[in-house]
């Protein structure tokens, strides 16, 4: 019992200490030098070279030590909104989903940087990312990076069924029923991929939500998302073997022949434009045997960008990342000389030279004019967001737009199934 | 206090020590445990969400979060799911585990040791490996499971997808659970089985009685106690199990028809920054498992009063 007593003695005398520490407010520092702050980045998208770089230059501009920690895009909506409220455990500045940027602006969770703006970039910055991170006028979260997805496929699997590359949606369900079978999906995309689906929604006039006055609702229900999502589940029926739970997949893996394979199991797919890293024909590791190299080879497969319904170029979901600095953090100084480093010239330059869309457009062309650069480019220019509403990030965390596309691509009643689900989104969307 | 009770009768004093040596456990409790509670309590009956989290007032609102409970469809589906898979997989692993305590009463010396390190090793192992071990185990492309059964003449499981269908999700979770919680049972059961006397099963053969009569007459009555606690824990775990659910999703669907209660509730908290309705749903599975308790607390008192 002793031993008990000393150990409760120990653990509230901890208690004790910890509480005082998060009681007592520490004079926000002006003064950057020797900060200590820390970066969440979501997911690898960003390099390591441009971590180090971030690194090396916060420690030379501030004498401080820059620590990143990466979140994975799963978690990382549950510890943004239990960490950023948190002095103790907020990071002092963090990348952030750009649709959930509206969400998290609007409650204050960020700090306002507009004085920084025209320092930052101003103009420059892709303005529809600048846009969800506004609040009346001023400029709390900017864009870190864009992205964009465009199709990948196979030119020997489309020489040898003898297609052509689709110039219009519907020619694209066509092209793939002809080149499916149970063994090749003809157009690999998971039933509950609701990122790449909801590009079929926006091909054909559709949207996800509207604003009317102050009040955002759902408009899946709208005919021309009807006819969308119909398209969509024309294609995922006639041409996909994913499976219909398959929402964040690496669809890569099925359009490269794999080792022990004699073939591959997509003939197409859609990626995000960095995806071509991973694509390509297949060598083993010589300093990891348990690992493949990919490197694109041109005869095998190529690229083209989401054709719109009459041709042109259907809008795709504009994936990237904004950047905030968070409002609870206590080194808020060293956390400005962060965003000047991101927002710098050289790391604009790296970004693009990366294959991330920078944010300023000054370095777009940093992207360099291959056949990735360009597919990047051309379907970023016509993407769309999704929407701007203060309940966005609520909508997306509770996975009911996987559950929808799903049972879309399940082979359910859409119509039924959008009066549905437009409720649903309806009672979160306003946030 | 008085000291001085020099009679034949040795009467319990009555002093404050015993209750000054319960309060550093029930500071203990009060401090990690009643906090979290008081404040889950709280927040039932508000309205808070995302904006309330950084820092806005939060309005109450009375009942509101249990009457939007009670008339969601989806909740009632999650809970009718959750009790179904929680009495289904804890009775199971009861079973499985007193079955496998049998086995290593039976069997000599070194078969039971190596019987007891494979328990032992299968209780270590940590959750998120034993969850990705089974994702693997039940991989539709490369899994062994499929690879197996599509062996067998007449069965073609090449590709079935096991994640992707509630039925069979939830069988792969409860495969999983039962697989991890077993070497707790078949121990606890083990060590009560050891307290059983060989006189008794000696003279119980004697007068004529089978293997299966001893079982159901005299062991199974001796380790009551031990199944009735070992079964009520499996129970409680059961109800909440969180960890392995999120990780089966993550690898198959994130759609709310694989949710369970603990999944449901970090859903709607955490991912859809409702923690009004996250709250009001957790008082709901915290009477539901002190309703699964009273059982066996009734139980117990009444022991204490027979022994009394």
């Amino acid at each position: 019992m002793k031993r008990k007593i000393g150990a409760v003695a120990a653990a509230t005398a901890a208690l004790v200490v910890l509480a005082g520490c998060s009681t007592t407010p520490e004079a926000p520092a002006d003064d950057a030098q020797g900060q200590d702050i820390t970066l969440w980045l979501m997911g690898g998208d960003t390099p390591d070279a441009l971590r180090d770089y971030l690194k090396t230059e916060y420690a030379d501009a501030t004498g401080g030590t820059l620590t990143i920690e990466e979140q994975d895009w799963g978690d990382a909506l549950a510890k943004l909104t239990t960490a950023l409220p948190d002095a103790d455990n907020t990071p002092d500045v963090t990348e952030i989903g750009n649709t959930w940027s509206p969400t998290f602006t609007n409650v204050g969770a960020f700090s306002d940087i507009s004085d920084m703006y025209e320092d930052l970039g101003g103009d420059k910055l892709l303005p529809s990312f600048v846009e969800v991170g506004e609040v009346d006028g001023a400029n709390y979260a900017l864009p870190y990076y864009f992205g964009s997805r465009y199709v990948f496929y196979r030119k020997d699997l489309y020489a040898a069924a003898g297609v052509d590359v689709p110039t219009t949606l519907p020619q694209l369900t066509e092209v793939a029923s002809k080149l499916h079978d149970s063994a090749l999906s003809g157009f690999y995309l998971g039933g509950e991929d609701w990122r790449n689906g909801i590009s079929w929604i926006f091909a054909y006039g559709g949207d996800l939500a509207t604003k009317d006055g102050d009040t955002w609702s759902s408009t899946l229900s709208d005919p021309k998302s009807i006819e969308g999502l119909t398209a969509l589940q024309e294609l995922y029926t006639e041409a996909s073997n994913a499976p219909v739970t398959e929402s964040d997949s690496t669809p890569w893996v099925n359009i490269n022949t794999q080792p022990d394979a004699d073939a591959p199991e997509a003939a197409t797919i859609i990626a995000p434009g960095w995806a071509h890293w991973s694509i390509g024909d297949l060598a083993p590791d010589p300093e990891d045997d348990t690992k493949t190299i990919p490197t694109w080879n041109d005869d095998v497969f190529g690229t083209y960008v989401l054709p719109g319904v009459d041709g042109g170029v259907a809008p795709v979901f504009a994936g990237g990342s904004n950047i905030a600095i968070s409002a609870a953090s206590k080194n808020q100084a060293g956390a400005r000389e962060l965003m000047t480093i991101i927002f710098s010239p050289e790391y604009q330059q790296m970004l693009g030279e990366n294959g991330l869309g920078p944010a300023n457009e000054d370095y777009v062309s940093s992207l360099g004019d291959d056949q990735f650069a360009n597919a990047l480019i051309e379907s970023a220019l016509s993407s769309k967001l999704t929407p701007a509403a203060p309940g966005w990030a609520a909508v997306e965390g509770s996975g009911l737009l996987e559950e929808f596309f799903g049972k879309v691509n399940g082979g359910g009643d859409i119509t039924a199934l959008a009066a549905e689900y437009d409720e649903k989104i309806d009672a979160l969307i306003n946030g | 206090m008085s000291a001085t009770s020099n009679g034949a009768r040795i009467a319990p004093r009555r002093t404050g020590v015993p209750y000054l040596l319960i309060v550093p456990a029930i500071l203990a409790l009060l401090l990690g445990l009643g906090y979290p509670l008081v404040w889950q309590f709280i927040t039932a009956f508000q309205e808070y969400g995302l904006a309330q989290q950084f820092g806005k007032a939060p309005d109450w609102v009375g009942f509101a979060n249990f009457g939007a409970l009670v008339s969601d469809g989806e909740f009632w589906a999650v809970l009718v799911r959750s009790l179904l898979f929680c009495v289904v997989t804890a009775f199971a692993t009861v079973l499985v585990g007193v079955l496998l305590a049998l086995l290593m009463n039976a069997i000599g010396r070194a078969a039971r040791l190596t019987l007891q390190i494979s328990l032992l090793l299968a209780w270590a192992t940590p959750v998120a490996a034993a969850t990705t071990i089974f994702i693997w185990l039940f991989d539709r492309r490369r899994g062994v499971v499929n690879y197996l059964l599509d062996l067998l003449p007449g069965v073609d499981m090449n590709r079935y997808d096991w994640l992707g269908h509630p039925l069979t999700f939830f069988f792969v979770a409860s495969i999983l659970i039962v697989w991890m919680s077993v070497p707790f049972v078949a121990f606890a059961v083990y060590a009560g089985l050891t307290q059983v006397s060989e006189e008794v099963l000696e003279a119980a053969q004697l007068d004529g009685a089978g293997g299966w009569q001893r079982y159901r007459l005299i062991i199974g009555p001796m380790i009551r106690p031990v199944l009735s606690i070992v079964l009520l824990l499996q129970l409680i775990w059961d109800l909440r199990v969180f960890a392995q659910i999120t990780l089966l999703k993550d690898a198959g669907s994130k759609s709310g028809d694989f949710d369970l209660l603990g999944t449901y509730i970090y859903k709607l908290g955490a991912s859809a920054n409702d923690f009004g309705m996250a709250s009001a749903v957790s008082i709901v599975v915290l009477i539901i498992t002190l309703a699964i308790s009273w059982v066996y607390v009734r139980d117990l008192l009444a022991q204490d009063k027979e022994t009394r």
